[in-house]
């Protein structure tokens, strides 16, 4: 983690749940990272979280995917399938995966705040 | 080979059949009659395959195609058909009596050759009819209940119209038949392996012999020039991270450098024919380097002890639980018990075997491959690919599962289906043998457990410790939350001032647990219940009193530290006392000779949800043009009942009937996240969802002015609306277990009759009564069915049923329960709402699980003065404790 970006020390839980102080803001993580509350999503969040993950400042292209997540999300209750993506955004999918570090999965959708399936019992 | 002439439900056919063919070939390859199943490889010892030939009941899995020339067969095809049912199909809906589904058609025809010689069989005749067919959901109860109604229907003493309710009597409270019971009735519900697949290849997989070795090599080049052999896949040819990942990646997809347990896969053969890829199979060469095994947790954490996967503890979660001071309460406590229990290895048994189907739907790069199979949590299954295979665009897609328990959180064959079907770009088939299913699903975790429980002078309850050991086996699967779920529910119905615990996660070179119908309770709530009636024995107490005197009262703290708002247990314990006292009393009379009478009682308090926080569901409605609605959520449904819950309680909030209600259920391409079909979670969490997105619906409606779709749709609204649950918990504290775990719970006590055969250890279950408050009854039938098939698996537990990796290899070894087992049952249901479940309802599939076994083994206790702490208790461990030996 890039240092300045956290503020006071993580608190991990028995269930791998980590509770991180960002930006004044005590937040709730799973245990890969994703945010537990949609509701603690904001773009200076996913500004930090991006500068956590090696990226700098988002540009226009990722806000683009970014929000196009979001948005589908918020309307399906599920990501979009990369064909969906793809037409949602314009970019291809060596693009798409190009933009983010550990791919739209793995970093896109933990940036535009979409909770992790991988819920257990 | 051999020319013979069947008449097969009316059509005669000729077969040119070789020895080895079965009847069951001839009517699932030949004629793609899928309605009659395969499950226990061909052993004739579940009677999924029942059909009747000349008049008779035959399996037909064990019955050869040439000694059938001249045959007159009849199918469950040849009864009836969804549109024009056989009363048989009727009653069996009608009575509740589908769950899964996967055992009916065999149900139905041997209770069709019953009916045919006698029309009005008592239920004695009818268990013993029926005693050579399996089922694993009901319990057998209205599987009986549905035999006696065929017979009423076919003497012409009701008719089903008569029985069946209509919507018009409201859509909640009421047995309105599921919207898929029908189909499977009528064997026309697709399982997996029923599905046809143009051209699929059949898959084999190389397994390991052992239990604990390094891979050294793998030489497929023999497999390949076998017949038909279209390839072999190693782990060299996943493009993706090659884990199985629930939550830790520690269990490959095909095992690269190690093999960790038995029956672990190094390689998979595809062929035309399954034939084919197990001949080629056997021929695949891996050379192993032995490793030493640890097969006991004490043996995983002995000083010293190898690492069974580099990197990771062998005891890979302690995990504390702390609320005040137990050694100090415990210290000065007027009675303490002190005792060690142990639950054992299970393997779920679900009839349907492990089954699995992948193709690509279209070329080029970013094909899709849509993976079908068994998976009751579908958009984790398709993230837990897409890892595994580096394959994004994949659609997975739910068949009709039969029945699961926990094991089908897991991926199991889909992996190995999915990744050959992108390797090859064909379509790959893979059906699991039975063994073969049990050597790659995950079991109930066998847990050790040592306890200390203590009371005051007035019996009130000072403290619990308690220490356990949870055997996670070669893979963690959702291990760590089971874990936890045992310290959340730790205190169970009780208030105990001082809690002080310790659950340990322990690899080792053995099965591994996963979730199974429960989740870790099942076991915990064993030491408690049991630890409960000694104390209230020490005492001089009465233990259902003693049960009352410390129930947890609303405003009091669960072993978590959760203030309770609401806590309907001590009602549940009221509700037993006139059948306990009756029983009491029935049981005193009784001539205590060499067959003795006991009853127990037992209880428990199980939490809605997930393991952690942050359990979130989402369900879509979308008003159609006829005034219909469909519902849009991925909530699998492997039978109990989720179907019914969602069309009733869209039917009851839409004021419509429940033939407009539509569900889109089973595809990730259609539906929103709805979480796992677990935890009892799915009624609260998607019911609420559901609620949620039908209220948006109809205040946009509200809005617009508008009464139809024509209406809405004029007022430029969306017809489509999407609900949401967020369960608002907290995690728990690591170093203290402290949190806030559940919004709500399912109640419930239940009490055991038994007799003991004090000369042979045999125990038999004369009746178990269960009191369940499960805040709202949306489906009477249902709820019954879930307690009835909980309290039949909870006596499995409690015992006979013990699984030995790489030693139980069928049905008849899992001590599967049977007609001959099954117990008379009495269900008292209470309806305390739950003031923020859908409707004020609860889901109730897994606590039945809970109190069973305690139950049980109080009544052993009560009968004979001898308590069983290790189960199951099997007629030697009876008989060791009647001598006394280790209980």
């Amino acid at each position: 983690m890039e240092e300045g970006l956290a503020t006071g020390q993580d608190q991990v839980y028995a269930s791998g749940h980590r509770e991180r102080s960002i930006a004044g803001r005590k937040i709730l993580f799973d245990a890969s990272g994703f945010l537990l509350n949609a509701d603690d999503w904001s773009e200076e969040l996913a500004e930090i979280l991006a500068r956590e993950n090696g990226m700098g400042p988002l540009d226009d292209s990722r806000w683009k995917v970014v929000h196009f997540l979001r948005d589908y999300y918020r309307r399906c209750g599920r990501p979009p399938s990369n064909h969906e993506l793809k037409e949602g955004t314009g970019f291809s999918l060596m693009i798409l995966e190009s933009l983010f570090p550990g791919g739209v999965r793995g970093t896109a959708r933990l940036l535009a705040g979409l909770p992790n399936p991988r819920t257990c019992l | 080979m051999k020319k013979v002439v069947l008449t097969i439900n009316g059509i005669q056919r000729q077969f040119h059949v070789d020895s080895d063919r079965v009847l069951l070939d001839l009517l699932r390859e030949d004629l793609r009659q899928t309605g009659t199943k395969q499950s226990c490889d061909r052993k004739g010892q579940c009677g999924a395959c029942t059909v009747i030939v000349n008049g008779k009941t035959v399996r037909s899995c064990i019955t050869k195609a040439e000694k059938l020339d001249g045959a007159n067969v009849i199918t469950i095809e040849g009864l009836g058909t969804p549109q024009n049912p056989h009363l048989i199909q009727e009653a069996f809906v009608l009575a509740g009596a589908v769950q899964c589904g996967f055992c009916i058609p065999g149900m139905i025809m041997a209770a069709k050759a019953l009916l045919d010689r006698n029309i009005n069989p008592a239920r004695e005749e009818i268990k013993k009819a029926l005693q050579r067919n399996f089922c694993r959901c009901t319990g057998y109860v209205k599987i009986i209940d549905a035999v006696v109604l065929a017979g009423r229907f076919l003497r012409g003493e009701v008719t089903p119209d008569q029985v069946r309710p209509t919507s018009g009597e409201g859509h909640i409270g009421i047995s309105l038949p599921r919207p898929t019971s029908m189909v499977k009735a009528c064997g026309v519900a697709e399982f997996t392996a029923d599905i046809f697949l143009q051209g699929a290849l059949e898959l084999a997989a190389v397994r390991s012999p052992h239990n604990h070795a390094l891979i050294k090599s793998i030489d497929t080049s023999l497999a390949e020039k076998m017949p038909g052999v279209v390839g072999v896949i190693t782990a060299k040819d996943i493009k993706g991270t090659n884990r199985l990942k629930m939550i830790v990646d520690d269990q490959p997809l095909l095992c690269d450098r190690k093999v960790f347990v038995m029956g672990n896969p190094v390689a998979a053969v595809v062929a035309d024919t399954k034939k084919q890829a197990l001949a080629a199979a056997k021929m695949v060469r891996v050379e192993y380097e032995l490793l030493a095994e640890m097969k006991k947790p004490e043996e995983a954490m002995a000083p010293g002890a190898p690492q069974i996967h580099e990197g990771r503890a062998n005891v890979c979660l302690c995990l504390p639980q702390v609320k005040g001071d137990a050694e100090k309460a415990l210290a000065s406590s007027h009675a303490v018990v002190e005792a060690d229990f142990s639950t054992q290895l299970i393997h779920q048994s679900p009839l349907e075997p492990e089954a699995a189907i992948a193709y690509l739907e279209s070329g080029g790069d970013d094909a899709k491959l849509v993976v079908i199979g068994r998976g009751i949590n579908i958009h984790q299954s398709k993230m837990v690919l897409q890892d595994a295979l580096g394959w994004d665009n994949i659609r997975y897609e739910e068949a009709f599962a039969g029945g699961q328990f926990g094991i089908k959180l897991d991926i199991t064959a889909e992996g190995l289906a999915a990744a050959a079907a992108l390797h090859f770009k064909r379509p790959v088939r893979y059906i699991c043998s039975l063994e073969e299913s049990m050597w790659i699903s995950t079991k109930r975790h066998p847990v050790t457990m040592k306890v200390r429980l203590g009371a005051d002078r007035l019996g009130k309850l000072t403290a619990y410790c308690i220490d356990f050991i949870m055997e996670n086996g070669a893979f963690t699967s959702v291990g760590y939350a089971i874990l936890l779920r045992c310290l959340q529910m730790l205190s169970g119905g009780y208030n105990i001032p001082n809690v002080k615990a310790e659950g340990k996660l322990v690899y080792t070179n053995n099965a591994w647990g996963g979730a199974a119908r429960g989740a870790g309770p099942p076991q915990t709530n064993f030491a408690l219940e049991s630890a409960m009636t000694m104390l209230a024995m020490k005492l001089g107490m009465d233990p259902l009193e003693f049960r009352l005197l410390n129930s947890l009262k609303i405003g009091e703290t669960t072993s978590t530290g959760q203030v309770v708002e609401e806590w309907p247990f001590p009602g549940c314990l009221e509700a037993i006392r006139p059948h306990y006292e009756r029983a009491k009393k029935e049981c005193s009379t009784f001539p205590q000779g060499r067959i003795r009478r006991g009853v127990g009682v037992a209880g428990g308090a199980f939490g809605i949800g997930p393991a952690g926080p942050g359990d979130k569901a989402n369900i879509a409605v979308e008003l159609n043009p006829d005034g219909g609605l469909t519902v849009y959520g991925g909530v699998a449904d492997p039978g109990e009942g989720n179907d019914s819950m969602l069309t009733q309680i869209a039917a009851h909030a839409m004021g419509i009937p429940m033939e407009k209600v539509r569900l889109v259920i089973r595809d990730t391409d259609r539906t929103p996240y709805s979480g796992s079909a677990s935890g009892s979670r799915v009624t609260y969490m998607c019911g609420n969802a559901l609620l949620s997105a039908i209220d948006l619906l109809k205040r946009a409606m509200s809005e617009a002015k508008a009464t139809s779709y024509d209406q809405l749709v004029a007022a430029g609204k969306p017809t489509r609306y999407q609900g949401t649950k967020v369960q608002m918990t907290t995690p728990l504290d690591p170093k203290t277990g402290q949190g806030v775990p559940y919004e709500s719970r399912v109640f419930g006590v239940q009490l055991a009759e038994v007799e003991i055969d004090t000369e042979t250890g045999e125990v038999k279950i004369l009746k178990m009564t269960a009191v369940v408050d499960v805040g709202k009854v949306i489906h009477p039938q249902n709820v019954e069915g879930q307690i009835e098939g909980g309290l039949d698996m909870g006596a499995g537990m409690a015992l006979r049923e013990q699984y030995v990796h790489g030693v139980t290899k069928d049905y008849i070894q899992t001590r599967f329960p049977t007609m001959g087992t099954s117990f008379e049952t009495e269900i008292i249901i209470l309806e305390t709402p739950r003031k923020k479940g859908p409707l004020g309802a609860v889901g109730v599939g897994e606590f039945v699980l809970l109190p069973t076994n305690a139950a049980i083994a109080d009544a052993i206790c009560d009968a004979t003065g001898v308590r069983i702490r290790h189960l199951p208790a099997r007629p030697e461990r009876v008989l060791a404790a009647l001598a006394g030996g280790r209980a």
